[in-house]
């Protein structure tokens, strides 16, 4: 088996996927009586001068940003098998504290955001730290505790934000918190249209784009190639192995969800301190559950999150276009759906074939695997071994 | 030798046999490839109706593809399927059920919280008006139980049932479908040697009724016990065949394994007197809070020792290993290695120690079936070298020290990034201990070191572990196998119900009297230890 195939096999089937849910969507855009090429047409077009598609690609790039570490943080947890449903509640308390925190300090510029991005990072590692240690010493699921703590942690932020950390003036249409001073802020790096000959455009392209990439760098890196990756790595493959081979199975739990918390600690950071500078009540919601899918779609790797992270930011990038064609935006929610739905069952496709294969190529038949262990989907019992 | 005929004679070349009556089953030239590798090459078998029929080989010798052309799994790139004398073509296993051939599988397929009833008929239920009948299913599961003596009770759950009877219901769940030739795949790997007479008893009388039945196994005294006429495959393709009556278990093997053959027995003691490990006082609490798993136990396994512990599975071994490699906590007592109590230690920290473990259950706690060979050479041993550099792993290191284990130890697989479960059991078996042997451990803890391996690698893995022996390794041996406990164990102790209850000499113990200590029949006239 040649890296290549491995590489065609990891392709077909988000290729597929993509392909499937691109029907679907078209059937449904015929049910309602538009023109799906009208759709497609809105999709691709980035607008006619050089100024407007390079804003296309700025809006898309932003996007990207937080739905790749959205992404990078749910992957974290299902590599190991655990389900961080909670990344939705990590991110938000972990914006609405580091944003209070920002405003409230005044630092020297590059301290001032390290100390926000800590702060955020800290939050959220603990915020999803409660939910494993509720695993490990009580063996609560972490599905139901972290989609509890979500709940708990939208009243919450809501709390801190009309409360304590409350910046607008009262009865203002928009609560927020302070503004975090210029130090605080992440620089743009817009330049980098100039380095390449493009034309500048309108908006600010985060400079967080260049965190997101150290981060999924770091992440790639510890999963592959490090001790500690080896040993989340194994766990999510077989918990009973691993624990015979002398993983502490509570111990990975805890330090699992205390990297995958860390991570969506810093979702809500490129647009807290690349555009809007605090944290309010319009502050972008639902990326953590975005994330679950672009982790699925993205088949758990750093590479592959990244492009699921561009498609779904280039898929929401049409849905005000598409209103202006007549066409209602949930089409954009339709085609991420049904996305997720088909490479889940594209995935086991694909684990079956690479299975089948393998056995071909030594030509011995393999005993039936109990647990099917693969990308994150199915697995839910054999779990629960590892943090009993 | 592939062409010759067998030890003893055999079957007439062509056609059907003396009699007239074409055979029940026949294969000519079956070739079956796969990208890179012939599985089975110019496969020749012929079955005759109500025989019991043995195929033995080697794991990964080709009998699992072979099953599977016949059970219609895949289609054969070469020969003909003859089924009474009628070329067959099978295209599913629904084909071959069609055709009248059933298939018992190695891992039983029942769902626990059904009914043997409802597990019988699940898939081809008998109903009445949209609804199951279960007075119809009921009367004919009678019917099947009672001709051929399975002795099944319908409305049993299957949880309730042990391993001998699951295997009845999977055996009637293919007489249910109309089978009249049934393949066993490894029938008697999961039973106690009690079961296995009951079983061959059930296929004395399938045989009786005119059935024939196909079986699968690498037990060689079982085939002779109960076949009527074997076939033997090396390599992919068949050698021979042979007359159970007049060949010896030894000349089998040795048609098998193509050489001549190694015995367990290692008679020279190298017992030093260092102890490795000690317990003393070990008990271990149940899961379910009855009586303890492990209760009170003490021994001692010395440098250069084999200590055996001889039981029937379920009687407290394998807690008693997971309580020695720290998977499982000590109700009371304590465990001394080399001198020092590692009661409180965690399992990783005694497999740095110098504890080797081969467990019992491979594809649970021994590999990562979905990661490729390499990964698997670093498990267990995440923090040593030649498989990590400090906090990294060290993918060159761990893939030529995988390289180096699949040379020395003979492990079958295209190459160290083949994923562990394209292996067979042998082979994925030879790599854990590989992997266990080249830390060179002080203590190994083998549980079942052999289990589902075929001769030829399982004489591999005795003289491993008489070579470590010999080097002063001191081996903990947890065997269901008499033969190789008896073989291999400079002490051996008898474990019944939680309790060591005999320690026996090897040297002058056969096996049906170690038997009998198993099942506590000849408990009082030994005396406990």
């Amino acid at each position: 088996m040649t890296a290549l195939r491995r590489i065609g096999t990891s392709l077909a089937a988000p290729a597929l996927a993509v392909v499937v849910a691109v029907v679907i969507t078209t059937l449904v855009i015929l049910l309602i009586g538009q023109n799906p090429l009208t759709a497609l047409q809105v999709l691709v077009d980035f607008g006619e001068t050089p100024a407007q598609q390079t804003q296309a690609i700025v809006v898309i790039l932003n996007r990207a940003v937080p739905l790749f570490l959205a992404g990078l943080a749910v992957s974290v947890a299902f590599r190991m098998g655990l389900f961080n449903i909670g990344v939705e509640g990590q991110y938000r308390m972990a914006t609405v504290i580091a944003a209070g925190v920002g405003a409230a300090v005044v630092l020297p510029a590059p301290l001032h955001v390290l100390l926000i991005m800590v702060v955020a990072m800290a939050v959220g590692a603990l915020w999803a730290g409660i939910v494993a240690v509720l695993k490990v010493t009580r063996g609560v699921s972490e599905v139901i505790s972290s989609i509890m703590l979500n709940f708990i942690a939208l009243g919450t932020a809501s709390y801190l934000l009309t409360g304590p950390l409350r910046g607008s003036p009262e009865g203002a249409a928009i609560i927020t918190t302070k503004e975090i001073p210029e130090s605080g802020r992440f620089p743009a790096i817009n330049g980098l249209f100039d380095v390449l000959g493009l034309a500048q455009p309108r908006g600010q392209l985060f400079g967080f784009l260049v965190v997101a990439v150290l981060v999924g760098i770091a992440v790639s890196v510890l999963l592959k190639r490090t001790r500690f990756g080896f040993d989340l790595r194994a766990t999510g493959l077989s918990p009973s192995a691993a624990t015979a081979s002398g993983i502490d199975a509570r111990r990975m739990v805890i330090k699992t969800m205390l990297i995958s918390g860390a991570v969506a600690g810093l979702i809500g950071l490129p647009d807290l301190l690349g555009r809007t500078h605090s944290f309010g009540t319009e502050f972008t919601a639902g990326l953590g559950f975005l994330g679950i899918a672009v982790a699925l779609l993205g088949r758990n790797s750093p590479i592959g999150i990244a492009f699921a992270a561009l498609l779904f930011a280039f898929l929401d990038r049409a849905a005000v276009p598409l209103q202006f064609a007549d066409i209602p935006a949930s089409v954009v929610t339709i085609i991420q759906g049904t996305i997720v739905l088909s490479v889940v069952v594209a995935n086991e496709i694909a684990r079956q074939l690479t299975r089948r294969r393998a056995e071909h190529s030594t030509g011995q038949a393999a005993p039936p695997v109990q647990e099917p262990a693969g990308p994150a989907g199915t697995r839910i019992d054999a779990r629960q071994e590892a943090g009993a | 030798m592939a062409a010759t005929a067998a030890p003893g004679g055999g079957t007439p070349p062509v056609g059907a046999p003396g009699d007239g009556v074409p055979y029940a089953v026949e294969l000519r030239g079956i070739t079956k490839r796969f990208p890179g590798v012939v599985a089975n090459r110019d496969i020749e078998l012929r079955v005759r109706r109500g025989e019991v029929h043995a195929i033995v080989g080697e794991n990964g010798a080709g009998k699992s593809t072979l099953m599977k052309t016949l059970y219609g799994m895949h289609r054969p790139d070469e020969g003909t399927i003859l089924l009474d004398g009628r070329e067959t073509t099978l295209r599913s296993p629904a084909d071959a059920i069609a055709a009248g051939i059933g298939m018992v599988h190695q891992h039983f397929m029942l769902a626990d919280n059904f009914t043997v009833l409802e597990n019988i008929v699940l898939g081809s239920e008998p109903t009445k008006g949209g609804r199951l009948d279960r007075a119809e299913a009921r009367r004919r599961i009678r019917e099947i139980s009672d001709r051929y003596a399975l002795g099944l009770d319908p409305d049993e759950l299957v949880e309730n049932l042990g391993v001998g009877d699951r295997q009845r219901v999977e055996i009637a769940k293919v007489l249910y479908r109309g089978a009249r030739t049934l393949i066993l795949d490894e029938p008697t790997a999961v039973l106690v040697p009690q079961e296995v007479d009951e079983l061959f008893g059930n296929l004395a009388e399938l045989k009786r009724e005119g059935l024939t039945v196909i079986f699968i196994s690498h037990k060689l005294d079982e085939v002779r016990k109960v076949a009527d006429s074997i076939t033997v495959i090396r390599r992919g393709t068949t050698v021979g065949t042979a007359d159970p009556r007049t060949t010896t278990s030894r000349q089998l093997a040795e048609m098998m394994v193509g050489s001549e053959l190694p015995s367990p027995h290692t008679r020279t003691s190298t017992v030093r007197e260092a102890a490795v490990l000690q317990l003393s006082g070990v008990s271990v609490a149940s899961t379910d809070g009855g009586r303890p798993a492990v209760d009170d136990v003490a021994l001692t396994v010395r440098e250069g020792e084999v200590v055996g512990i001889a039981g029937v599975e379920g009687n407290g071994q394998a807690e008693l290993v997971e309580a020695i490699m720290g998977l499982r906590s000590l109700a009371a007592g304590s465990v001394d290695f080399a001198g020092q109590d590692i009661s409180t230690w965690s399992t990783r920290a005694r497999r740095e120690g110098g504890i080797g473990f081969i467990p019992e259950d491979r594809h649970r706690q021994g590999m990562l079936l979905e990661a490729p060979l390499w990964e698997n050479r670093i498990l267990g041993h995440q923090t040593r070298p030649p498989a990590v550099k400090g906090p990294f792993i060290d993918r060159k290191g761990a893939r030529s020290d995988t390289e180096r284990i699949m040379r020395e130890y003979d492990v079958r697989a295209p190459g160290p990034d083949t994923l562990a479960h394209a292996l067979s059991g042998g082979n994925q078996q030879k790599l854990i201990i590989g992997r266990e042997m080249s830390s060179a451990p002080k203590l190994l803890i083998a549980a079942h070191p052999t289990r589902g391996v075929d001769v030829g690698a399982q004489s591999v893995i005795w003289e491993l572990l008489k070579d470590a022996r010999a080097e002063g390794m001191g081996i903990l041996l947890i065997s269901a196998d008499l033969d190789e406990l008896i073989g291999l164990s400079d002490t051996l102790h008898v474990m019944l119900r939680g309790r060591l209850v005999a320690t026996l000499d090897p040297a002058a113990l056969t096996p049906e009297e170690l038997g009998g200590h198993m099942t506590g029949a000849t408990d009082s006239a030994v005396g406990a230890a």
